[in-house]
């Protein structure tokens, strides 16, 4: 196939070549273990790298450098806030078990997380969205409980894109002296993002949705106290998360930081006006086409379609041969294709599920991409729909 | 998901006898809003043989590849032939339908199935 359009880019983004620059001597002659920089000039090469790495993170979101806890990812994050927390708050300060809210479109790795909790005795409550796709504060208000101890909601959802008022919900969780954890996944290096102006205690983010390696995120932990250790081991990460450093990775997502916080701007007017060019261009030429959720309090990169008589499968397969890339509503993960449960949760029917897709723009893609995808889908559909 | 042969995706892409038939000898439909998947199977008989068999469908890649192919076999077998015809002989024409497609894909059988049935009553 000559050419790709890559139009995934919530799902993953490529490593930015100065970003893989960056990464490569931490694989071969920086190979020490940052741990052993007290006696060890190498050591403290790889401990150094570490720390301009925290230091850019830091600045992408408005921390200090020591609330920046590195995970393996987005996933380990969220599980990571969600435990740690609950679990701690209950044992150590309520002395029975504790109950944390959540919302019903949240990304799996809290859903999971949440219900993980549930089985273990804690209490929670999935507080639900609608057509809009953004949680609305008085919902979570009444959901909170005398023993409420976290409340999660993303910061934007990663299949719809819509923009959540999390500095909102923060007030209210800290009102009850509830801590308030984001995952901030999609949007981190996409829109501003400030902790102390989001009053978030906890968030998570992902290097690879930024340009950065897969496989390295980190926890943003304003209180080092607020949480159960992650792993038990060597002491790294101030003694939250052990086992030896990931560097390469590491130094991969501290440069993706600094490069995603310089191009933020730029990018932020870029991508918002190539996703809104191709909706126009796509409710031009298709009949029966709509969006899921919120067009204007969304991440510039996204855009969830929904368009009458198709079905998400055949279409995307068939965009798939025309070389353009995109989801489905989720990612599918189980043996038999889905309805996004996010997109079931804002009101869609499963037939309206079954016929959206996911658009998802990145710094990689070009006004030439999005006019090729205007082009081309189109005739898709009217294929498929031919069929009817 | 499990992933498509080529064979499935090469049919899909480009499925044969799509349409209506004007004095169908039976018609099958199907609705099934869970699955997104709407379907009407036309059968022409001819002293209980199939002499042609289209369909018009919405739905997923397994279910439109799987009509392409059991309607593209269907002439000249007769009722019984056609009856007989089962997901693992089109998953081996399709150079193998995963498992999990079978329920979705089966919705061609099964119209097939109520075509016939509508044949058999009309002429009764």
């Amino acid at each position: 196939m000559e050419k790709i359009v890559y139009l995934d880019n919530a799902a993953t983004t490529p490593v930015d070549p100065a970003v893989m620059e960056e990464m490569r001597p931490y694989f071969t002659e920086r190979f020490a273990n940052p741990m052993t920089y007290t006696h060890s000039s190498s050591g403290d090469v790889a401990h150094a790298a570490l720390e301009e790495a925290r230091g850019r993170v830091a600045s992408l979101i408005g921390a200090k450098p020591d609330q920046i806890v590195f995970t393996s990812g987005g996933t380990e994050s969220d599980n990571w806030a969600l435990k740690g927390v609950t679990e701690k708050a209950s044992r150590e300060r309520l002395h029975r078990a504790g109950h944390m809210v959540t919302v019903e479109f949240e990304h799996h790795a809290i859903l999971h997380a949440a219900v993980a909790l549930q089985r273990q005795g804690y209490d929670v409550s999935f507080v639900k969205v609608g057509r809009s796709g953004i949680v609305d504060p008085d919902d979570v208000r009444h959901a909170m409980k005398p023993n409420t101890v976290l409340i999660s909601i993303m910061h934007g959802n990663n299949e719809i894109g819509t923009i959540q008022p999390v500095a909102e919900i923060a007030r209210i969780a800290h009102e009850h002296e509830a801590l308030m954890h984001t995952d901030a996944v999609q949007t981190a290096a996409h829109i501003p993002i400030d902790v102390e102006t989001m009053g978030v205690d906890l968030l998570s983010l992902s290097a690879h949705k930024f340009n950065g390696p897969k496989g390295v995120g980190i926890l943003y932990v304003r209180d080092h106290q607020s949480l159960y250790p992650l792993l038990d081991g060597g002491g790294q990460e101030w003694g939250l998360r052990g086992s030896t450093h990931n560097v390469s990775g590491i130094v991969g997502l501290g440069k993706a930081a600094q490069l995603g916080k310089q191009r933020l701007p730029g990018e932020l007017t870029r991508l918002t006006g190539l996703r809104n060019a191709l909706y126009e261009k796509l409710t031009s030429r298709i009949d029966r086409i709509s969006v899921n959720g919120d067009m204007k309090q969304r991440v510039p990169q996204n855009l969830n379609i929904r368009i009458d008589g198709i079905d998400n499968e055949p279409l995307l397969l068939a965009m798939n041969e025309a070389g353009i890339i995109a989801a489905g509503g989720s990612a599918c993960n189980t043996q038999e294709t889905v309805a996004s449960h996010v997109l079931t949760s804002i009101g869609c029917d499963l037939k309206e599920a079954k016929s959206s897709i996911r658009l998802s723009l990145g710094y990689g893609t070009t006004d030439k991409d999005i006019e090729y995808a205007a082009d081309v889908i189109p005739g898709l559909v009217r294929f498929l729909r031919s069929m009817r | 998901m499990d992933k498509y042969s080529r064979a499935t995706i090469r049919e899909f892409m480009n499925p044969s006898n799509i349409g209506e038939l004007e004095n169908p000898s039976g018609v099958g439909h199907i609705t099934d809003n869970t699955d997104a998947v709407e379907l009407t199977f036309y059968l022409a008989i001819n002293d209980s043989v199939i002499v042609d068999a289209r369909y018009r469908v919405a739905g997923c890649t397994a279910l439109i590849a799987t009509l392409s192919v059991l309607t593209r076999e269907l002439p000249g077998k007769t009722v019984e032939q056609a009856m007989a015809i089962d997901m693992a002989h089109l998953s081996q024409v399709l150079d193998s339908l995963p498992e999990s497609k079978w329920r979705c894909a089966g919705y061609a059988l099964q119209a097939m199935h109520m075509a016939i049935d509508d044949f058999k009553s009309r002429t009764a």
